[in-house]
């Protein structure tokens, strides 16, 4: 009865609001989900938990299905998790097929979010379960584990892990948390900041600079130039018929899971799923000629797959407390200015929250649908609205957003500034963003684990020896570390053949 | 920290909060050293060859961008304290910060672009201070 009571038009309302925008932030190239969430978290301050994360998961679910839309029209993928859709879908706009492979492109959406939403319904609970048994030291391990994956699936092994230790140690500036067991001494603080930093940089500023001004200041730097119009691209032609499905189930149940599983991997993006099923179905096709011309089982594996991120990164987030990608990650502000901590304890301490999230979810991905089938070619003229309106526009709600958080704190506004400088600059000199944050959020908690795990037991072996759950950790940690030594060997391989060819 | 043998560490409460930095710290430093050697040539080669920042980008919108948001973040809170706890300092210096920016990134300047700029500097101030501000009562600088 108590969930009901949450379920009010209000309520519903604003999974549809959410869902609207975020299919705007999507298919506005350079503009993504997380950019989305980041910039319209202040919006949920006085929503309470369960309309505020409607809207948020609302934005979430929008910002990566609106993607398609430039990148099946002008060849650009409006977020980095449709860039294969831009392989099959643009050839076919080219073709004449424009509404045709945006269509094909939503409903494969659609069963790619209905499908993870199924797989997050299912396990997060029984993991979280499993994880609430956790001691301090598996709690370690797997953060270490989070950490290495990300890294293995980085550009750069090397750099992925350094990014993500950059991101741990930044966190760790203030003061050792009294409330979780430290000291309370300052560290890594100059003198003249002690009375901002004592605990440390607050996540959203951080946040909202890394995927806000960052991303605008990347831009500027290229004179903001303005995309390709749609002058000139054909929407209509060859009509859209369910029947181009037939065949394609197999497509997009692989497709789909393959997305839930990237999803649930901490830190590794909807490129990353979106690659890896295009990449299979080209494998497992009977016309892999066909891939890279307009074949409408390239944009189905790949939005499909897609849109499976979506309730797959909510999985470890729900479950662990460790966010599946950059979106998540800012979710878990939106949990925290409700005083919620998010962790295996969760789901059983909150099930009205719970049941109303999987609700706003399902929702979500039933009105993107609708509104991206009736009213795609209004929304295909979103992408041409001028950057130089919307971008001041981001700039500002940044401001918002970061001066909000702590109940008006300036200095948070300043920060905004200082990790929009950083995200500029590890852009430039290429260090990995997703390794970062996830290393910055989890950092604080790593260091009470591992510290409080060495007070109590004394030793550095209790990591190797305190249950098998930690043995195989460790197998995982060098598993994932093996897989990435061994994708850089053989893209080396590949690259020194390409030279030996020239 | 203290080693009493290669596993066994007696832990200083008083001191426990530089532990971890410091070990993070020295695997920053052994990472950092390990991209240098794995790298080092490819890295030789950037700097050497091509030119340096911020050759090469569009100057005056970039750092126009950088300006604009430090004067914009440093008039807001002093604007804000001539009309405490009313949200005007956010209000009255998004204005201008909203209709500078537009400009600056506007690549034809007609009166129709000028117009637009200015309406929506004018309008989505307005709205999001009435939103949060008045309606909302979610505090302003």
């Amino acid at each position: 009865m108590e969930l009901l009571s949450i379920l009010t038009p209000l309520f519903f309302g604003l999974v549809a609001a959410g869902t609207v925008i975020g299919i705007i932030f999507g298919a506005i190239p350079g503009m993504t989900a997380t950019m989305a969430v980041a910039v319209c978290l202040p919006l949920t301050y006085s929503l309470g938990l369960e309309n505020g994360l409607a809207l948020l998961l609302g934005l979430y679910v929008g910002g990566i299905s609106g993607g398609l839309v430039p990148a099946i029209l002008l060849n650009i993928p409006g977020t980095p998790s449709s860039i294969t859709t831009t392989l099959d879908g643009y050839p076919m706009t080219q073709n004449g097929e424009g509404e045709r492979a945006l269509k094909i492109g939503i409903t494969s959406s659609l069963v790619g979010g209905l499908i993870s939403l199924a797989a997050l319904y299912l396990f997060a609970p029984a993991l979280a379960d499993f994880a609430i048994k956790f001691s301090y030291i598996e709690k370690f391990l797997i953060i270490f584990f989070a950490l290495t994956v990300m890294a293995a699936l980085s550009n750069s092994l090397l750099v992925g892990i350094f990014s993500g230790f950059l991101g741990v140690f930044i966190s760790l500036i203030g003061a050792y948390d009294i409330s979780r067991g430290g000291n309370g001494e300052l560290r890594l603080v100059p003198e003249f900041l002690e009375y901002y930093l004592e605990s440390g940089f607050s996540l959203l500023p951080v946040l909202i600079g890394l995927f806000g001004l960052a991303t605008i200041l990347i831009d500027a730097e290229e004179g903001m130039k303005e995309g390709k119009g749609l002058s000139g691209v054909k929407i209509g032609g060859k009509p859209f018929k369910l029947s181009v499905f037939k065949g394609q189930i197999i497509n997009l149940i692989r497709s789909s899971s393959i997305g839930t599983f990237v999803g649930i991997l901490p830190g590794v993006g909807g490129s990353a799923a979106s690659i890896l099923a295009y990449s299979q179905e080209k494998n497992f096709s009977k016309n892999p000629e066909k891939f890279g011309k307009g074949a409408p089982a390239g944009v189905i594996a790949s939005e499909s797959a897609n849109n499976g991120l979506t309730g797959g990164a909510l999985v470890p987030l729900l479950s662990l407390g460790i966010p599946g990608d950059s979106t998540t990650a800012i979710l878990i502000g939106a949990f925290t200015l409700q005083g919620i901590q998010v962790g295996p304890l969760f789901i059983g301490n909150n099930p009205v929250t719970w049941d109303a999230m999987i609700i706003a979810m399902l929702a979500a991905n039933i009105i993107m649908f609708l509104v991206m089938v009736l009213a795609i070619r209004h929304i295909a003229k979103v992408v041409t609205v001028p950057k130089n309106i919307l971008f001041p526009i981001i700039l500002m709600m940044c401001v918002v957003g970061a001066y909000t958080i702590n109940y008006g704190v300036m200095f948070d506004v300043w920060t905004l500034l200082i990790f929009g400088l950083f995200g500029y600059l590890a852009h430039k000199i290429r260090l990995e963003i997703a390794p970062f944050i996830i290393g910055f959020i989890l950092g604080p908690s790593a260091e009470i684990y591992f510290v409080k795990s060495l007070e109590s037991f004394g030793t550095l072996s209790i990591f190797f020896t305190k249950s098998w759950i930690a043995i195989l950790l460790w197998g995982l940690i060098a598993l994932s570390i093996a897989f990435s030594i061994s994708v850089a060997r053989k893209k080396k391989r590949m690259s020194s053949g390409i030279d030996d060819q020239a | 920290m203290s080693f009493d043998s290669p596993f066994h560490v007696t832990v200083d409460f008083n001191t426990s909060h530089m532990i971890f930095p410091t070990i993070i710290a020295v695997i920053l430093g052994i990472l950092f050293i390990s991209i240098l050697i794995t790298r080092g040539s490819t890295i030789l080669a950037t700097v050497t060859s091509g030119t340096w920042w911020p050759a090469g980008i569009d100057h005056r919108r970039f750092f126009g961008t950088i300006a604009l948001t430090v004067i914009y973040f440093l008039a807001m809170p002093e604007v804000g304290d001539l009309f405490p706890n009313t949200g005007l300092g956010f209000y009255l210096c998004s204005i201008p910060f909203l209709f500078a920016l537009s400009t600056l990134y506007l690549h034809e300047h007609s009166r129709r672009t000028l117009l637009i700029a200015g309406a929506n500097a004018l309008i989505a101030p307005s709205v999001v201070w009435y939103i949060l501000s008045e309606l909302f009562n979610i505090s302003l600088p």
